[in-house]
Formats: structure tokens, C-alpha cells, sequence
């Protein structure tokens, strides 16, 4: 199975965000990284590819059905996109946050196998410990994890995370990237996760689409991509790719002189 | 396997906190009965319970006279507590859902101040909105000016730059504006007719009869089902608009007939028994504390914690001074203006228990 995204242009209005933007050919159980400098358009990517945003023109097929054909909540079954985190202060447990979004999409009783569920997901994401906290008593960390609860506990074929390690320390980056791998080698989905930081990017993706100005300018295997003297020119800085003693790719930034 | 002990004991907690949950809704609704049995039993009249009870179950077991008192005056009133107080609570608990406000209420957005407004138009010019109403002419006046507001605070919330706060400022900009022009209609007015103005104003369950009982009743009917329907996206929506609308759910389009839903109950609510403020308040900030924000709980406990309180409200205004019946609006602002100032200050990071 795979997911093709061909040609798509969208935007706000008359202002278009992205042109022309083709990714073909995701594999399902793989990791896409999405990266580049803020206002690229990754935030409008994943809306799109959600349907929060209608695009103007383009294709998003999984195998050859049209996506963009699908009601809203049909496609909110098979995408699951995950927002950049805000603060919430509603008064709902950790538990119950997941179950309400397990339950968007599965009818309005709640069964014994959405409870499995919602459990199976917070336990896989070390989550168990925080199941019956108020999520508003949550640290940012934690905020973010629950999160990506609710997005991986629907079961999606594609799961869009927007920047889920900005609000993280070192360990929550790591063990949420982790988590997610580790849902990837379960079931299979596709991943794509826009990122900043281009050392976790390298690590954890299979595949690195660089995007600017709502175009994509680089697509390919993180070393590839890394390499090139596009990253530097995007973020507007001076890389070069390094490889660490323990075999990690790292890339090494500094401001131009 | 420690991960499956951990799940069956994660499920195990939420199935009992849904059992704690089942419980504090059967204690409500069995404070609520007591409480509504206990506004019949009370007046001006003073008749043991035994005797109240027995007229209940069979109307003419103690003859007419007591018939009358208990179910053409008490049983209304006290039916009538009951209803508005649900229907009051019911459309705050929504309100401050779809505005993302624990303020917002019927009172604090001025759809009361309206309606007062509606009801001195009638009291004063003899003007009706809807032509030929009869005896209903305060009512319907007042419904319609409620439901108008409600209809603007809908329109308000779609403009541009109109955050959860600002609804409240609009809802203090509403209130200022119809107390203007009720200040106006009041100067305008003779000395009986101010009388009924202030009457109106301050609350009263005096009204209460079995065709608005009956008509509040469908209201409910309809109102709660449509609600239920609704009961996941709503409470998707408490976890924001981005992540509700990243679930799949129209959240323009769930705003929108809620806030239908929500103008019918208010302005049936505040028409009914005139200016009741900060029930719609207090009895979902309780609800919350107590179950939390699964609206499959919290909708039924905010209409059962307003009930009870606007029973118990129309049992003080009978039981302050014996024979004098206070007006309800007093009683309930002074109950809720602690409320709506501790909703204030709390910084809302209250835990679960």
C-alpha cells in the first residue's frame, strides 16, 4: 500500500501556501520527516492532507482511491492529524480524553473493545501512570503525549504529527519518537511528522521531504538529503553532515560568518 | 505481562469512576425530590405533610379547598422550579462548552436583560412582537427579545478577533444597553405599571401554570435527546477548537446548532419566570466539580443541580418570613455572585478526584 500525494495546491483565500507539492510513492510503515524553517507550510501540508484546508487542485490517493472524496469524519478515521500542542483546562481525565477521541469516529455507546483500546494505547505510550490525571494538571511534556494518544488510539492509516517534540526535553523527545516507531512497526501506518530538529529527523525517519516557501526541494533517505547545501541555504545557515562514533548522522550548523 | 495488568487496572479505575459518577446523579435527583416535595408541603397555609401527601395521591381526599392550593397554586410552582431551573442550567452548561467560557450564562450575556426589556415593552406600550398573543403578550414579548439576543451573541461569536473572553464583554455591552432602555420604559411608566416592571425584573415562580409547564416539558424533550446526539463532539470541543476540528468535527456547524438549541431553553427559561440570575451558573460549576466534563454526565447533572437549586431557592423565599413570598432573582444572585467570583479567581486547575 502506499499514499500519493500529487500536484496539490492550497492556501487561505487567494493566497496560495503550497505550489505544486508532490510526494509520491509512501510506503505504509514508514517515517516521513517533514522539514524546514518556520512558515514553510507544513502546518497547511498536514491541514490539507486532513481536510481542514480544501485544496484548490491535487490528488491525495492511498493505493488509487481519492481521499479528498471522503466525508469528514470517514477521513478523520484513516488521517489522523495531530495539531501543534495548545493548553486545555478542560476538567477530563487523561483516560477519558483518549476515549473521547476514539469515540468521534465509533458510535456513541461506549463497547468494552474501546475501553481495550484506549488502555492498549496509553500502556504502549507509558502513558499508564497519567491515566486518571486531569489533563489539565499536565506538564507540556505530557500534554503532547496525550496527544499523540489521541491520534494513534483511532487506528489510522496515516497519522500527521505537527511538531510533536516542540514542547519536550532530551527523554520525552526521544521516548515519543520511540513510541511512535514503535506504533509503525505494529501496524503499520504511515508516519509523517514535521520537525525541527534535524538530528532527531535523521534519526528516527526513513525519509526526509525538505520544504520552502510552500515547495518541496529536496525528497529522499535523510543521508541523502542532509547532505545537501539546500539545508543550509534554507535555514539560512552553514551545515555539514557528520557521522557520530556510534554511527548517528549529525548535522553540524552554524551561523554563516 | 505487566502491560495487561496495567490496562485491566486503568479500565478498572475509569469503570469506577463512572459508577461514582451513576451515584452522584442518584443523590442529586433523590435531593431534588425531597426538595420539590418539600416546596409543596411549604406556604402560606399550614398544612402537615402527611395532609399534602395524601391531596397529592388523591386531589379531593381533604376537599376542594386544599385541592386548589396544592394543585393549582403549590404543585405549578414548584414543577415550574424544577423545569426553568434545568432548562437555566442546561442552556449555561452548553454556552459555556461552545464559548469556551465558565461565565457564560443566560444573565452574565444579557439574554435576561432583554428579556426584561421585552416584557416592560408590553407592561408599559401594550406593544406585542407577535401580534394578538393575549394574556401571553409579556411572555411571548420577552421570549422573543431573549431569543433575538441569543440570535446576536451567534452572530457575534462568527465575527473576526471575538475570543471566549470578549463574549462576556459583549454580554456586559448587552446588559448596559437594555438597562437603558428599560430605565427609559420604567420613566415612562405609571406607578402600577413600574410595580409589574419591578416585579418582573426580580424573578418570580407567581406565574408558573400548566400550559408553560407543558411547554417547557416539550422543550426539555426535545432539547435533551438533541443534545445526547451531540454529547461526543461537545465534549471533543473542551479539548479546543484545533484539536476538535483535527477529530473530524465541523466545530462551525456544531456551534451553531447549539447555540440554536441553548436560545430556545434561555429565552423559554427567562420568560417564563422573569430575571433569574446565576442559576445557569451555579449548577454547572457544581456538576463540573462532581463529574467532571464527560458531557454524557455533566449535561444531566448541571440540569439536576440547577433544579435543585432553584427548588430549594423557591422553599427560602416561603420560609424567610412566613407568609411573604420573596422574589427568586434576589435569592438566586445572592447565592451566585460568590459563585461567579470564585469562578473567577480559581485558576481552574482543580483535580479530579
Amino acid at each position: 500500500m502506499t499514499l500519493n500525494i500529487k500536484n496539490l495546491h492550497a492556501g487561505y483565500g487567494a493566497k496560495e501556501i503550497l505550489c505544486n507539492v508532490s510526494i509520491p510513492e509512501i510506503k505504509f510503515g514508514s517515517f516521513v520527516g517533514l522539514i524546514g524553517p518556520n512558515a514553510s507550510g507544513k502546518s497547511t501540508f498536514f491541514k490539507t492532507l486532513a481536510g481542514l484546508v480544501q485544496p484548490s487542485h491535487g490528488l491525495i490517493t492511498i493505493n488509487s482511491e481519492d481521499l479528498t472524496k471522503l466525508r469528514r469524519k470517514d477521513r478523520a478515521r484513516r488521517i489522523a492529524y495531530m495539531p501543534q500542542a495548545f493548553g486545555c483546562n478542560a476538567l477530563l481525565t487523561v483516560f477519558e480524553s483518549v476515549l473521547l477521541a476514539l469515540k468521534q469516529t465509533t458510535g456513541w455507546r461506549v463497547q468494552d473493545d474501546n475501553l481495550d483500546r484506549v488502555a492498549d494505547t496509553l500502556a504502549s505510550l507509558g502513558l499508564t501512570h497519567l491515566a486518571n490525571r486531569g489533563i489539565a494538571d499536565l506538564s507540556g511534556g505530557q500534554a503532547q503525549m496525550v496527544a499523540v494518544a489521541q491520534t494513534i488510539v483511532r487506528a489510522p492509516e496515516v497519522i500527521l504529527l505537527d511538531e510533536p517534540t516542540s514542547a519536550l526535553d532530551l527523554h520525552h523527545q526521544l521516548s515519543i519518537l520511540t513510541s511512535v516507531r514503535n506504533e509503525l512497526n505494529r501496524k503499520k501506518p504511515v508516519v509523517m511528522a514535521a520537525l525541527h530538529d534535524l538530528n532527531l529527523a535523521a534519526k528516527f525517519c526513513d525519509r526526509l521531504v525538505l520544504l520552502r516557501d510552500g515547495l518541496i526541494l529536496a525528497d529522499g533517505q535523510p543521508d541523502e538529503i542532509l547532505a545537501l547545501s539546500d539545508i543550509g541555504e534554507t535555514y539560512r545557515v552553514e551545515t555539514a553532515l557528520e557521522r557520530t562514533t556510534r554511527g548517528a548522522l549529525y548535522v553540524d550548523a552554524r551561523l554563516p560568518a | 505481562m505487566t502491560i495487561d495488568v496495567n490496562a485491566a487496572d486503568m479500565r478498572r479505575s475509569y469503570g469506577a469512576q463512572i459508577t461514582r459518577r451513576y451515584a452522584m446523579i442518584a443523590i442529586v435527583f433523590a435531593l431534588l425530590a425531597f426538595s420539590f416535595f418539600l416546596d409543596v408541603a411549604t406556604g402560606p397555609g399550614p398544612y402537615p405533610l402527611s395532609t399534602v401527601f395524601d391531596v397529592l395521591t388523591e386531589p379531593l381526599s381533604h376537599g376542594v379547598r386544599l385541592k386548589v392550593i396544592v394543585w393549582d397554586y403549590r404543585l405549578p410552582v414548584a414543577i415550574t422550579a424544577v423545569l426553568v431551573g434545568a432548562l437555566l442550567a442546561v442552556a449555561g452548561a452548553q454556552m459555556q462548552t461552545i464559548l469556551n467560557n465558565p461565565l457564560a450564562e443566560p444573565f452574565t450575556l444579557g439574554v435576561s436583560a432583554a428579556a426584561s426589556f421585552g416584557a416592560s415593552l408590553a407592561i408599559v406600550l401594550g406593544f406585542s412582537v407577535i401580534p394578538a398573543v393575549g394574556p401571553l403578550l409579556v411572555t411571548i414579548n420577552a421570549f422573543v427579545f431573549a431569543l433575538a439576543t441569543c440570535g446576536f451573541i451567534l452572530f457575534a461569536t462568527r465575527l473576526k478577533g471575538v475570543g471566549s473572553e470578549t463574549m462576556i464583554l459583549f454580554g456586559i455591552a448587552i446588559f448596559f444597553t437594555f438597562s437603558a432602555l428599560l430605565a427609559l420604559m420604567q420613566y415612562m411608566a405609571s406607578e402600577d405599571q413600574i410595580a409589574r416592571i419591578v416585579f418582573w425584573m426580580m424573578g418570580s415562580l407567581g406565574r408558573a401554570s400548566w400550559e408553560k409547564i407543558a411547554l417547557g416539558a416539550l422543550l426539555l424533550a426535545v432539547a435533551v435527546p438533541f443534545s445526547l446526539v451531540r454529547t461526543w463532539p461537545m465534549t471533543a470541543l473542551r479539548m479546543g477548537e484545533a484539536t476538535a476540528q483535527s477529530m473530524g468535527i465541523d466545530v462551525a456547524r456544531l456551534r451553531v446548532e447549539m447555540l440554536i438549541c441553548i436560545s430556545f431553553l434561555a429565552a423559554t427559561a427567562v420568560s417564563f419566570v422573569g430575571t433569574v440570575g446565576f442559576v445557569g451558573l451555579v449548577g454547572p460549576h457544581i456538576a463540573r466539580l462532581l463529574v467532571g466534563e464527560d458531557q454524557r454526565y455533566f449535561i444531566p447533572l448541571s440540569a439536576l443541580v440547577g433544579a435543585l437549586v432553584l427548588s430549594l431557592t423557591s422553599l427560602i423565599s416561603k420560609s424567610i418570613t412566613p407568609g411573604i413570598i420573596y422574589p427568586i432573582g434576589i435569592i438566586t444572585s445572592l447565592i451566585g455572585v460568590p459563585v461567579f467570583i470564585s469562578i473567577i479567581l480559581s485558576t481552574r486547575r482543580e483535580r479530579l478526584s
